[in-house]
């Protein structure tokens, strides 16, 4: 009976404070969506108005509305591009978090191996991929394949060190929990070390997402078309060398809304993942 | 030595030194029967949690020998689900719910689906958490948590219970009602119970015999039999003559001088 009594108690106070912040979060909600929005006005407004009082021409800095125009005018040309990059740097996220994962879960499930390693892939993480963008183009030839390579490496190293940092953030009892009902080794890695480690897995997809993007159109500078037809970096070194900043702005625009999109997609996958227990996907905030 | 009648759990001329060169245990002899209550009651540092974990197989012993059951307590570890082991945190699984949770010694055991989630079920329902089944532990209050702590431990049926200061992180209400419980438990169960605390009082309430611990190194100082009826009463004259005797010979195992500091 005490127990009950103390549960419904504990119950009621749970949903007041849920409501209570529910009460502020919709009021902050409005302060933190009409802020960002009048930013973005002025700062639109000051973009348009200065080319236009100092006179500076288009293809040095577009007006807002000139770029408007370029994306509407080149939109075939433009959407295509879109589509292109998109391509590549979905199937270069793809690649580094199946890859990314399942290599860190064989590392990480022998001892030894993941004490050797370790420290490398750490250290690897911060390789400048572009650096090493040109050899993956003699490997692996000009256009697509490299492009989608590039992608993948980029992406690569921040979800293993991720999740190798999180497949070792067990807490030592729990590990000592498993030991006691003589888990095996698969059975710690299935039950208890790749779900604790699922919000570590989740952040460093996060990261690869947005570094996916940028691969693609790097990867696009150097290892150029190949035959095939250009995404959104090709687009941009033709726009530069012909001087159609209008369209060049619209083009790294395109690709900032893509990432945008992209890490949103991400984010919202991650915290449908994590939605029964982390604290960091929790709705009702402090 | 063989194993005394009724014998589950033997301490014999235990040493415990760690890698740091912290000397854990020193000499410790001491012969736990069925169905027994025993706290091992000491100030930090007195190896009473590094003795409750050799007993769970959880750490060896530098000197000595431990038994448990008579065996190894890594081979009873390994081949049974006798042991069961309550830490001062729950513990719980975060992305399972309460059930998930108090299934998973079950289901790392490999036990039949059906029959293991009816156990689990009744026993859920036995420390009171039957309506959160489905809840997740960050929506149970510590004192929930603890329960289905302990419920995880039950499932498996363990003939033995190590309790490593369960209740130290609960407010004093919630302590009670869980020691209580534990002890309504305890004589369902016909368990033995190990448990560790720092507590005289929880001590005194819960155990039919306290083993005092000194300090640097542990050493194992008296063993008090608690001659006492349950349920206690914590207001009774015997129960605080008790409380004296403990707290008497905790402070004289720590020795005065250190209660300056």
């Amino acid at each position: 009976m005490t127990v009950q009594t103390a549960a419904t108690k504990n119950n009621t106070i749970i949903t007041e404070s849920a409501q209570r912040a529910k009460g502020t979060k919709t009021g902050r909600r409005k302060g933190k969506l009409i802020g960002p929005m009048i930013a973005f006005v002025v700062f639109m407004g000051i973009w348009q108005l200065v080319p236009t009082i100092l006179g500076i021409k288009p293809f040095i800095l577009p007006k807002p509305t000139d770029v408007l125009n370029a994306a509407i005018q080149d939109w075939d040309l433009l959407w295509q591009a879109i589509q292109i990059t998109m391509t590549e740097s979905v199937i270069g996220f793809i690649l580094s978090a199946v890859l990314g994962i399942g290599v860190s879960i064989l590392l990480a499930s022998s001892k030894i191996v993941e004490i050797s390693l370790y420290p490398y892939a750490v250290i690897l993480q911060t390789i400048p991929v572009v650096a090493i963008a040109p050899i993956v183009v003699i490997w692996f030839g000009s256009g697509f394949n490299s492009i989608v390579m590039i992608a993948f490496l980029i992406g690569f190293f921040p979800v293993v060190s991720n999740t190798l940092m999180g497949l070792n953030s067990v807490d030592k009892n729990m590990g000592d929990l498993f030991t006691l009902y003589h888990a095996s080794k698969w059975q710690t890695m299935w039950k208890l070390r790749i779900p604790a480690a699922m919000p570590y897995i989740m952040s460093g997809l996060k990261v690869s997402c947005t570094l996916a993007i940028v691969g693609a159109i790097t990867g696009e500078y150097i290892a150029g078309i190949g035959g095939g037809k250009g995404g959104l970096g090709y687009a941009i070194t033709v726009a530069a060398v012909q001087l159609k900043t209008s369209y060049l702005f619209a083009c790294a625009i395109s690709g900032a809304i893509f990432g945008i999109s992209f890490y949103l997609l991400v984010s919202l996958f991650s915290r449908f993942m994590l939605s029964s227990w982390h604290e960091s996907a929790m709705k009702v905030e402090k | 030595m063989g194993a005394l009648p009724n014998e589950v759990v033997s301490f014999q001329g235990v040493d415990k030194v760690y890698n740091t060169g912290t000397v854990a245990l020193s000499q410790f002899d001491l012969s736990i029967k069925e169905g027994e209550f025993v706290s091992f009651l000491g100030p930090s540092g007195c190896g009473k949690s590094t003795a409750l974990r050799m007993v769970a197989g959880l750490g060896e012993a530098t000197e000595g020998k431990v038994e448990v059951f008579g065996q190894n307590p890594k081979a009873v570890i390994k081949h049974s689900n006798d042991i069961a082991f309550v830490f001062q945190e729950a513990n719980l699984l975060p992305w399972r719910t309460v059930l998930d949770n108090v299934l998973l010694p079950l289901e790392l055991r490999g036990l039949d689906k059906v029959k293991r989630k009816e156990f689990a079920i009744s026993v859920l329902e036995m420390v009171g958490l039957k309506d959160y089944l489905k809840a997740y532990p960050r929506q149970l209050s510590g004192g929930m948590k603890m329960r289905a702590s302990i419920a995880r431990a039950l499932a498996a049926k363990p003939k033995m219970l190590l309790m490593d200061e369960p209740f130290a992180a609960l407010d004093e209400m919630t302590r009670q009602t869980l020691q209580m419980d534990l002890l309504d438990i305890w004589k369902r169960e016909n368990t033995t119970i190990l448990f560790v605390t720092h507590n005289v009082y929880e001590a005194v309430y819960l155990s039919s015999r306290i083993a005092v611990m000194s300090a640097r190194p542990g050493r194992l100082s008296t063993v008090i039999e608690v001659d006492l009826p349950y349920p206690r009463d914590r207001v009774n004259r015997k129960f605080t003559e008790y409380v004296d005797k403990a707290s008497q010979s905790l402070e004289h195992s720590m020795g005065r001088k250190e209660w300056g500091e």
